[in-house]
């Protein structure tokens, strides 16, 4: 049974990392550099910090490639909307779309972050109560 | 002209890359440090002795609602009372302050009332702390604000890091109590989980500049006396002292355990005039202590560092309003790739501006490591310190830059009100 847990972890952390991988990928290819630039540096900081926190590796890659793919989608909805924006009112519309980039970019990964942190199990050391 | 703002952008976001990096490396350190925790714990703390004459210092100015907790909690520490002296400094109160630490003082030999009347007293904390210091008889000096509510066992935790004759002061880790109240006390909360659990830590761990937050700390009485006691002609009081500690050749050392419960300011004015009168008194010791820290032969490199970073931590909104101004100014009128590049780092910072710069990452990891899951949630809402924190530097800045111009006195101390709201989350 043990046996059986250790390769099903094993496969599931394969999988996930191809979807960081594919992710990635995707965001190079069919969005913009900037947006592979912003998946990198959410993993740079999911892989060098969070990963420290105690949890299976498998959940922690399961989270890691959970913020590729909200990270993915909400480039593409940027980039879309920059795409529409520009053909409609012009180049002006480019420029705004750059200066809020990284801002909107910063919105999920935030929220994200927090929110994934708290999925972690909690130390033993909590500060919710007054300590005689 | 675009060449000229180019260069400012570059350094602009040079510095607050920097500050990002700072804390990138506090955070991982603390993490690595928790994860080691097992081995490290395994080394002798030092032997705690029970010989050293302790006075605890409490200001109290209108304290009224929360003075007699504080007075209550005095004398249930398990520290030994006949090793204790207790001073409550009554700072001119026109309230039940000075008859409620009398009424403590009749009942407990070791708690000391001194009244300060109008004519000397309420001229800030600094002034306060020096009369109640020149009444003390204790070896070692602790602090703690009115509104506070320590451990019982605090004095131990403190005075222990004294065996160690480098170490000139120490400070204890601050814990907001009243966090449930509102979204303000909650963010509050947030920052202090930042400052404490993760920056005070990981400059102890690293051996960098760990910070005297002005309560909950305290000071070997020879080092205290030979630095002069508290300069009143400043608002940030901790700041200078602890640079004058590391100055003068002392090590400060933080004691994540020993744990106080502060009452947090609850609403947005009462934050203002705190932040405000910390950003200039930081601001001022900046002015004050940035070349005798580079110049110290007391300091090793790293430590210069650090302490200059840290006391240029209150200009950092600034740098980043105006970093996104030109940035804005320079895209607009056809930007490099570099720009573009370095634009990413200006919303980073935005959210990085509680306490002393501390970016979501690591207030995160702090939360996480307090075990606070749904204060946690709440990390996304720190771009509303930074929108915060802009106006108070700001003001703050041009201020001290006033008075230092015009050579006028900007020291009036606004003090904060505690309305005795954290009482109610003290359970028996």
């Amino acid at each position: 049974m043990h046996r059986l847990e250790v390769e099903f972890n094993r496969v599931l952390s394969l999988f996930f990392l191809e979807i960081i991988a594919l992710c990635s990928v995707a965001s190079l290819l069919k969005i913009n550099v900037e947006s592979a630039v912003v998946l990198f540096i959410f993993d740079f900081l999911f892989v060098s910090l969070a990963f420290q926190l105690t949890k299976a590796l498998s959940v922690k890659l399961g989270l890691l490639a959970l913020g590729n793919v909200v990270g993915l989608f909400c480039n593409f909805v940027f980039y879309s909307l920059n795409v529409v924006g520009v053909e409609y009112f012009g180049e002006v519309f480019g420029v705004f779309y750059t200066i809020s980039y990284p801002l909107l970019n910063m919105m999920w990964m935030v929220t994200f972050w927090s929110l994934s942190l708290a999925i972690l199990p909690k130390t033993q050391n909590m500060k919710t109560k007054v300590k005689s | 002209m675009l060449e000229v703002l180019e260069a400012l952008f570059l350094i602009l976001t040079a510095v607050m890359i920097i500050y990002i990096i700072r804390h990138y490396i506090f955070t991982f350190a603390v993490l690595r440090r928790t994860k080691s925790k097992t081995t490290l714990d395994s080394a002798p703390s030092p032997k705690l002795e029970h010989s050293s004459i302790v006075t605890v210092l409490i200001p109290a100015r209108d304290e009224e609602k929360v003075i007699g907790r504080l007075l209550q909690r005095m004398t249930e520490l398990t520290y030994p009372k006949e090793k204790m002296q207790v001073i409550v400094i009554n700072d001119a109160s026109s309230d039940e302050t000075g008859n409620i630490a009398e009424e403590y003082s009749r009942r407990y030999s070791f708690i000391e009332v001194l009244h300060r009347d109008k004519i000397i007293g309420g001229k800030g904390k600094s002034a306060a702390m020096n009369s109640g210091f020149q009444h003390s008889r204790g070896e070692i000096i602790i602090c703690f604000d009115a509104d506070y509510y320590p451990q019982k066992d605090i004095l131990e935790k403190l005075v222990r890091e004294f065996a160690d004759r480098q170490v000139g002061a120490v400070q204890g880790r601050v814990v907001v109590l009243n966090e449930p109240e509102n979204i303000v006390t909650r963010l509050v909360a947030l920052e202090r989980i930042g400052g404490y659990r993760v920056d005070q830590e990981a400059r102890g761990n690293l051996g960098l500049i760990a910070q005297f937050g002005g309560t909950v700390g305290g000071f070997r009485r020879d080092v205290l006396e030979s630095l002069g006691g508290w300069d009143e002609s400043i608002l940030a009081e901790d700041t200078d002292l602890t640079f004058r500690v590391y100055l003068a050749g002392y090590k400060l050392r933080y004691v994540g355990d020993a744990e106080c419960y502060e009452e947090a300011v609850d609403n947005l004015k009462a934050y203002w005039t705190q932040r405000y009168r910390w950003a200039l008194g930081h601001m001022d010791c900046c002015y004050r202590h940035s070349v005798n820290v580079f110049l110290s032969k007391n300091l090793r490199t790293k430590e210069k560092l650090d302490g200059l970073l840290l006391l240029n931590v209150y200009f950092m909104p600034l740098i980043a309003l105006l970093a996104f101004v030109v940035g804005v100014f320079l895209i607009f009128f056809g930007s490099s790739f570099i720009v573009g590049v370095l634009w990413f780092s200006v919303p980073v910072s935005f959210y990085s501006f509680v306490g002393n710069f501390a970016p979501f990452f690591e207030v995160s990891i702090g939360a996480h490591l307090d075990g606070r899951t749904r204060t946690q949630w709440l990390v996304p809402l720190l771009i509303f310190t930074f929108l915060f924190n802009v106006p108070i530097c700001m003001k703050a800045f041009l201020n001290l830059l006033a008075s230092k111009i015009l050579r006028r006195d900007h020291n009036v101390w606004v003090k904060t009100r505690h309305l005795g709201n954290g009482n109610r989350y003290i359970g028996n």
